[in-house]
């Protein structure tokens, strides 16, 4: 079968340009790859295929299922000896599980990258100005742009930041947006990240461990390069510490080893070069943070935080909270110290502001969204439940205070007794609630034991502001490793692709 | 910038729990080679005398036979002082370590402890044990080779090298005392046994054969196995070479970081190295080694005190501690 034939049956166009792709004496990894009616990320619809991604799609063609397949199981056995693991903690033992890797990679031109990150900054931009006007004075819920109930009566909304100054007006410092590619190819975003999102180290290490497994595949290829993530990481926070601090010392707070994503923390904290601590390692004196260390307190500007508002302070939020450290709010206020993420930016990445996102950016930026919203019905709203319990065969219905994939109903694949029940759970709590049209997610060649076959993916581009925003190129592919699944989150049974994005030249 | 006193901690237990885990897989592998004399059921008893375990192990054992008593030491998790809750220990406090340790130390900690975990029962039977033994400690060695290799040596290091120090020194010190008590229950019985095999197995317990053979013409004999243990200033496993190398690394964290507080430490560990002078002009040593090593083992776990105190942020003992600390809080 023809590269066009199998991405477009109709197609002919392209035959010529693409019948040397394959040898028909010799069967290839992607003999029956057969991705429609899904957008393709390696060759799109077959229409007008990029030469760079093609190039791809024939190196992988000549590789051999059996041994692609023990080179993948070579590379998940090093990440697990490496370490890139998550730890499950039972009562007995510490348990390493490595997040299921693909070792085939997801590739964007340089093209479509520009377009994903110019949108990203200007959403984060927009994010950045809501968050500010939201703790200032509040003309975007005074005139009505933005229904007030839903930011102040938010549970993410914390009062004790109104009035607070955040250097650079920067709340949301690390942002992942999530976001889908629908049947055309055209990404939308599918939720903002803005409190504490997680998972970019595994945009460094599949990077690392895909240039030691198929370093033939990279072969030639002008791929950005996603290895000065901690560097430029370090660079914005410290372009954010307090005024006047010419030298701040940055840390990285973690929960601690028990934390699933603890990996996660080392990784940042080595590749930035500043201390990993715990709550137990800080102390607040005078409104002022200190580190416990040998030598005794030394002072600490700026603090990369992966502890969520809540546990952060038990003296300002959660007094049962053994994580935090009690008076860093204090601090905080007072402008000795810079917390990033900021308190309060939850109320900016909920699931139901989220629909008002492109309003936002029309309002500060005067500018059109260059990454559109996928339509969003908020159950909130009288007209947004209405056509939600009308067409909840239909809709993927999300409540809007979880996250990990947890208590999505996808309606399409929904049994009836499940719809029913997601009715009833709407009906209860409205508010609760938001409804989407189920897209088409676009599909990515995956490796299983029978060859590759289509897989659905999101894409997170990770996001740093100072003064100014600075994307990762590429970001973090997760893949459904499930036949026919759209749930990408790894408590659902997905998994992660590195991502390339080629560099200008590549046609 | 300054250590976190977190850390430190962590470089300390890290280089504790490797050395107890060498330590014991040693000592059983050179037993279960050599020790083939007897095979009575209670005939490594000694070895639960050694860690003082006997409440612990009776618990779940009644005989002392080699297939209990090497479960209880290589692969029972229950029993806190096991190999694998030892490399399970060090394994947690690289973890934590990890943003500041390079990543072949934790790359060859991990895949060593994951490589254990998959040993079986048949791992452990008379015909295995010594080798599968032999490779906990090769894997212990290794971690030392690359810390040596490829560690940062600041303050973390010097603090590693200190718990190191202190769990070699009482190893040895235990080692020691459980063999001398050993020869004392055994000459009563039947004066033969205690013979120069005795004295060879505990000297290639502390791999200290060879060295002693070199420099002791006369042979063993027990008063020159205690000497040559306890004072010998060259061996990495006697008690005084161990006591000398804590002496530098608290001098250089003192000099070279700004530590003063190492002072009290520091006087500890004199009043240590007296003791092992004294004991040296002891021409009774042999009688008195019990008490000595006594008091050699207390005053390792007070210097650990001491160390927890003034660095790690622990809150002074209301008495003298009367046991060695066996975990990180």
């Amino acid at each position: 079968m023809l590269l066009a034939k199998i991405l477009n049956p109709k197609s002919e166009t392209t035959m010529g340009t693409l019948t040397a792709l394959k040898d028909p004496k010799k069967a290839g990894p992607f003999d029956g790859y057969a991705p429609q009616p899904f957008f393709c990320e390696l060759l799109g619809t077959g229409e007008q295929p990029s030469k760079a991604l093609v190039a791809i799609w024939q190196r992988l063609q000549t590789m051999d299922v059996a041994d692609l397949l023990r080179r993948a199981s070579d590379a998940e056995n090093e990440l697990f000896n490496l370490g890139i693991t998550f730890t499950v903690y039972s009562e007995k033992d510490a348990i390493d599980r490595i997040l299921p890797f693909d070792v085939i990679p997801r590739v964007m031109t340089a093209k479509e990258w520009k377009s994903v990150e110019a949108g990203v900054i200007q959403r984060v931009k927009a994010l950045n100005l809501f968050l500010w006007d939201v703790y200032h004075d509040q003309h975007i819920l005074k005139d009505g742009t933005v229904p007030r109930a839903l930011v102040v009566g938010n549970a993410n909304y914390r009062p004790e930041m109104i009035g607070y100054n955040p250097p650079c007006g920067t709340y949301i410092h690390i942002n992942g947006t999530d976001l889908v590619r629908n049947g055309a190819g055209v990404f939308h975003v599918l939720e903002d990240n803005g409190r504490s999102p997680s998972g970019v180290s595994y945009v460094v290490e599949n990077r690392h461990m895909m240039q030691r497994a198929f370093p033939d595949l990279m072969q030639g290829l002008r791929i950005k390069p996603v290895s000065n993530y901690g560097e430029m990481l370090l660079g914005k926070l410290i372009e954010v510490a307090p005024e006047g601090i010419s030298s701040p010392t940055v840390v990285l707070l973690s929960p601690g080893v028990f934390n699933s994503a603890y990996f996660e923390h080392i990784f940042l904290a080595r590749e930035m070069g500043v201390p990993l601590v715990e709550g137990r390692d800080l102390v607040v004196e005078s409104d002022r943070l200190f580190m416990r260390t040998l030598a005794g307190l030394k002072p600490v500007h700026v603090v990369y935080r992966r502890i969520n508002d809540d546990f952060i302070d038990p003296e300002a939020f959660d007094k049962s909270s053994m994580l935090g450290v009690a008076g860093l709010m204090r601090a905080s206020s007072k402008g000795h110290v810079t917390l990033a993420n900021a308190v309060g930016t939850g109320v900016a990445d909920d699931k139901a502001v989220y629909a008002y996102v492109p309003r936002i950016i029309r309002y500060y930026l005067n500018e059109e969204p260059i990454l559109p919203n996928v339509e969003t019905h908020i159950c909130g709203e009288p007209e947004g439940l209405a056509y939600t319990l009308a067409n909840l065969d239909k809709l993927v219905v999300k409540p809007v205070g979880e996250s990990g994939g947890y208590g999505i109903v996808v309606g399409p694949k929904a049994s009836r007794a499940e719809i029913a029940a997601c009715r009833k759970l709407v009906k209860a709590n409205p508010a609760n609630f938001i409804s989407q049209p189920m897209i088409d997610l676009s599909v990515c060649p995956t490796l299983n034991e029978t060859g590759v076959v289509p897989r659905h993916v999101d894409l997170r581009p990770y996001a740093v502001t100072g003064r100014e925003t600075w994307v990762l190129p590429g970001g973090l592919t997760r893949v459904a490793l499930k036949e026919g699944s759209i749930i990408v989150n790894s408590s659902q049974g997905g998994g992660t692709k590195d991502t390339w994005v080629l560099e200008e030249g590549h046609s | 910038m300054s250590l976190l006193a977190r850390n430190a901690e962590h470089f300390f237990w890290l280089g504790r729990y490797i050395e107890r885990a060498a330590s014991i897989s040693r000592i059983i592998e050179i037993h279960s080679a050599h020790d083939r004399g007897q095979d009575d059921d209670q005939s490594w008893a000694w070895l639960v005398a050694l860690y003082s375990d006997d409440e612990l192990f009776k618990k779940s054992h009644t005989e002392y036979s080699l297939k209990n008593v090497a479960r209880f030491y290589v692969t029972d998790p229950e029993n806190p002082g096991s190999i694998v809750s030892a490399l399970r220990a060090a394994r947690e406090n690289a973890r934590a370590l990890r943003a500041v340790i390079p990543t072949e130390m934790w790359n060859q900690l991990n895949e060593f402890y994951n490589g254990f975990l998959e040993i079986d029962e048949t791992a452990l039977d008379l015909i295995h044990l010594s080798k599968t033994c032999g490779t906990v400690k090769y894997g212990c060695y290794a971690q030392l080779g690359v810390i040596e290799s490829t560690l940062y040596r600041d303050e973390g290091e010097r603090f590693f090298r200190l718990g190191l120090m202190i769990e070699r020194a009482d190893q040895t010190s235990r080692l020691l005392d459980v063999k001398f008590a050993q020869i004392a229950t055994r000459v009563a019985g039947n004066p033969q046994v205690a013979d120069a095999t005795f004295w060879a197995l505990v000297l290639r317990s502390a791999a200290a054969y060879q060295v002693f053979r070199r420099l002791e013409r006369k042979g063993a004999e027990p008063a020159s196995v205690a000497r040559f243990l306890l004072l010998n200033p060259s061996h990495p496993k006697s008690v005084a070479c161990c006591a000398a190398e804590m002496q530098r690394v608290l001098h250089e964290l003192r000099s070279g970081y700004g530590l003063r507080q190492t002072n009290f430490a520091l006087e500890k560990l004199d009043v240590l190295v007296d003791g092992l002078e004294g004991a040296s002009r002891d021409p009774a040593l042999v009688a008195r080694l019990h008490t000595v090593n006594d008091w050699l083992q207390l005053s390792l776990a007070d210097l650990t005190t001491e160390l927890a105190v003034r660095f790690f942020g622990a809150e002074p003992p209301e008495q003298q501690s009367q046991s060695q600390s066996q975990s990180v809080a």
